[in-house]
């Protein structure tokens, strides 16, 4: 198997191989590959063949005949206000979490002790525990501590945004570590207020760092949001078990759902870039 | 003499996890004079600079700029710092404002200047520092010796009545160290105290009005330009010019 | 409101065959998934045919599409397309292992193209067979480096696990969604399993952690 040219991170064809450049020799053509079958295309083939067979096999062909796509042209309007109410959800959740998450950020900045540690243990509690276990004891379990009640969405919203704020904390930390050294320094040396060290000098440069992990962790809990669906919030998740429930047709209402779920992930990650380059400092 | 020092240093001691790299520094400078401090590499002069600055806190003495003292109240740090403007070896400019901005920044978050006023401030500045056409560019779109200039103009913005200069030329490519020396013989020549850790002997010895020769976290030869490069005494001294020369 | 520890104590045993499945099905679907992903990874690493794009379709297509849907889908749909019975058992496990494939994929793509080109292609200089280039250079060093992605990828097996509930898996959350149900004693339950997560899971984020400082010193 030769996983070469994948393995080496460079064009194929390139005269420091031994092995190519006796191809290109034998080719007559530098530069200009010409089709050529070798081991890579073969092993790619008779494998991807192979799995492609065994998953054709399985399937109940006689089934797939019978599915329909109607049903979608009669539930797309619910699926998208699902949809639409996922990305409000998980977007207000996650809002709140930064502005929370920057917050604890700061604070752990500061030479406070007992607030380290609390911070600390705060962030911890959250990032390893499951959100399913976070959900039902917010929901279920927190209104008989408190004696106040939480609607389902608001269990939810308040799930994804405590979850959120603990990865937040983590990823506005290693933000604003990431400002050299020297950022601080002069600032002080100008004699500029906290205040303004923090917004305008440490904070605006820690948050463009920030973009690329806040992303990820958008889009996992963008994803993660679908769990909401078993108290029935009414976002995506719920509205398609409702529909695939009510038509018992889960497939074409499964699969429509993760599709919605896919092109929302591909439109953040096209948002997420296009902030990027919008908040690139010219060079 | 004393009497007019703008920075006094009695016997500062500056500890980092039990090393010492200021051993009881006494120093005073007065208003308008210009020093320069040279040494080997590791011998406190950043430190020496930092701790006037109030960058970092001092182990033991004191030190006195502009009538407020040291080590003090977060009032007394903040009084100085406005006092004192300070030029890094590494710029440390902010690198997602423009130039404008960067240097206008400070009189308006510090001493409180109106947007206009600072703007103007920061035209005329750069204009002196001779970088007027870049002032709407980012700090990265410079060269390393617009970009020092720019830092320069900054810490002036503050209207400082003491400039610090730790190595300015030492990150930037020879052919910029000279209009960088420029800007700092023309601040000189204007009458602002400076002190100025620099391994560019030629500009101490043209600018200074003293010079220290810092080893070892402490001062060991201080002197006028002419008796300081004359000097045979120390021999610490010797080997250090033997090797800048 | 006081914290009432006997519901647990007396639902000690139902919780612990929770645990027990729980465990079962995180380890299951980790060893299956490490296969999915190498096979995803091979895929990847030969960069053409049709091992590559199934590949590429497969780990775009599980990263970008929620767990629990992965999981619904499986028990829903996979009866009815496969003509056959599919215990919540096996439609976990399937989408578990699917979803750890999918992200291992591109943890051992990372450790292998790790492994400095120098020092494959000295292997190949002092002419060892390609096989042995593999087994004594490449992947003794994507290995380590791929220690603590790993570590990430079974903390996030386990939490991903308490969605087979969802499916009607009697795992740990299923188990205390039953019981406090009955006695109503939701905070105390609740509470309990998630320190017992928190104890699965804290270990070994602190393990990878430890793993990824020493490569970072390492590399300095
Ligand atoms: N933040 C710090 N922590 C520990 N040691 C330091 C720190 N800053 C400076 N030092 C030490 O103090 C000594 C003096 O450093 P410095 O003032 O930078 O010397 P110079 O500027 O003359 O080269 C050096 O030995 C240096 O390693
Ligand atoms: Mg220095």
């Amino acid at each position: 198997m030769d996983l070469r040219p994948a393995l080496t991170a460079r064009p194929p064809r390139s005269a420091a191989d031994g092995h190519a450049a006796t191809v290109t020799a034998t080719d007559g053509a530098p530069g200009r590959r010409r089709l050529r079958i070798d081991g890579t295309d073969v092993v790619s083939f008779v494998l991807g063949a192979a799995i492609l067979v065994a998953v054709a096999s399985a399937i109940k062909w006689s089934f797939v005949a019978t599915l329909d796509p109607g049903v979608l042209l009669q539930y797309w309007r619910p699926l998208l206000r699902g949809a639409l109410t996922t990305l409000a959800i998980t977007g207000a959740a996650l809002a709140v979490g930064l502005a929370v998450g920057i917050l604890l950020a700061v604070l752990q900045q500061l030479p406070i002790g007992p607030a380290r540690w609390l911070i600390l243990v705060y962030v911890e509690v959250w990032r390893n525990t499951p959100l399913i276990v976070q959900l039902f004891w917010i929901h279920f379990g927190l209104p008989l501590l408190t004696g106040i009640s939480t609607t389902a969405f608001a269990s939810g919203f308040l799930a994804l945004a405590l979850q959120s704020s603990a990865y937040l904390a983590d990823i506005a930390r290693a933000g604003i570590q990431a400002v050299p050294r020297g950022q601080w320094e002069a600032a002080r040396a100008l004699g500029l207020p906290a205040v303004s060290l923090w917004g305008e000098i440490v904070l605006p440069q820690a948050l463009r760092v920030m973009i690329p992990p806040f992303t990820n962790l958008a889009l996992s809990f963008l994803n993660g949001s679908a769990l909401l669906g078993l108290l029935q919030v009414g976002e995506l998740m719920t509205a398609a078990t409702r529909i695939s429930d009510y038509t018992f047709k889960p497939i074409e209402v499964m699969s429509a759902a993760g599709l919605l779920y896919l092109l929302l992930n591909l439109a953040i990650g096209r948002a997420a870039q296009g902030l990027e380059r919008l908040t690139a400092v010219p060079r | 003499m004393a009497a007019e020092a703008i920075i006094t240093c009695e016997g500062v001691v500056k500890r980092f996890r039990g090393f010492v790299a200021l051993k009881g520094v006494d120093l005073a400078v007065r208003a308008g004079e210009v020093v320069c401090i040279v040494g080997p590499s590791g011998g406190g002069k950043s430190t020496l600079l930092r701790t006037i600055n109030a960058l970092e806190s001092i182990d033991g003495g004191s030190i006195t700029v502009d009538g407020r003292r040291l080590p003090g109240s977060g009032r007394d740090v903040r009084h100085i710092r406005r006092e004192v403007g300070m030029v890094f070896q590494s710029f440390n400019l902010f690198p997602h404002m423009t130039v404008r901005r960067n240097v206008a920044l400070a009189p308006m978050r510090a001493r409180k200047l109106g947007a206009a006023e600072a703007n103007a401030r920061a035209e005329r500045l750069l204009a002196r520092v001779g970088i007027a056409e870049q002032i709407d560019k980012y700090p990265d779109q410079l060269s390393g010796g617009q970009q020092q200039r720019v830092a320069i103009a900054r810490a002036l913005a503050m209207e400082p009545r003491v400039m610090l200069f730790d190595e300015p030329t030492s990150a930037l490519d020879p052919e910029m160290v000279k209009e960088v020396l420029e800007v700092m013989r023309e601040l000189a020549g204007s009458g602002m105290t400076m002190l100025v850790v620099t391994h560019e002997l030629a500009f101490a010895r043209e600018v200074a009005d003293r010079i220290l020769f810092m080893v070892e976290g402490a001062i060991a030869v201080a002197a006028p330009p002419k008796e300081f490069f004359a000097n045979t005494a120390d021999a610490r001294l010797a080997s250090f010019l033997s090797k800048m020369l | 409101m006081h914290f009432d520890t006997s519901v647990i104590a007396q639902n000690l045993p139902l919780l612990a065959r929770g645990l027990e499945l729980t465990l079962l099905l995180v380890a299951a679907s980790l060893i299956l998934g490490t296969a999915f992903g190498a096979l995803a990874c091979v895929g990847k690493l030969l960069g053409r045919g049709l091992l590559y794009w199934i590949a590429v379709g497969y780990i775009a297509l599980l990263r970008g599409v929620p767990e629990l849907i992965v999981m619904f889908w499986i028990y829903y749909c996979g009866p009815l397309l496969l003509g056959a019975r599919l215990s919540s058992f096996a439609a976990a496990l399937a989408a578990m292992s699917l979803y750890a494939g999918a992200y291992l994929a591109e943890i051992f793509r990372a450790g292998v193209l790790a492994v400095p080109r120098g020092h494959v292609e000295a292997a190949r200089a002092l002419g060892l067979a390609e096989p042995f280039v593999w087994l004594d250079i490449i992947l003794p060093q994507a290995l380590r480096t791929m220690i603590p992605a790993f570590i990430g990828v079974v903390t996030i097996i386990v939490k991903v696990s308490g969605l087979a509930s969802a499916i009607g898996v009697a795992e740990l959350v299923y188990e205390a969604t039953i019981v406090s149900g009955q006695s109503y004693r939701y905070f105390e339950l609740f509470t309990a399993v998630g320190a017992c997560y928190f104890a699965l899971i804290f270990p070994l984020s602190l393990l990878a952690q430890r793993y990824e400082a020493a490569r970072a010193r390492r590399l300095r």
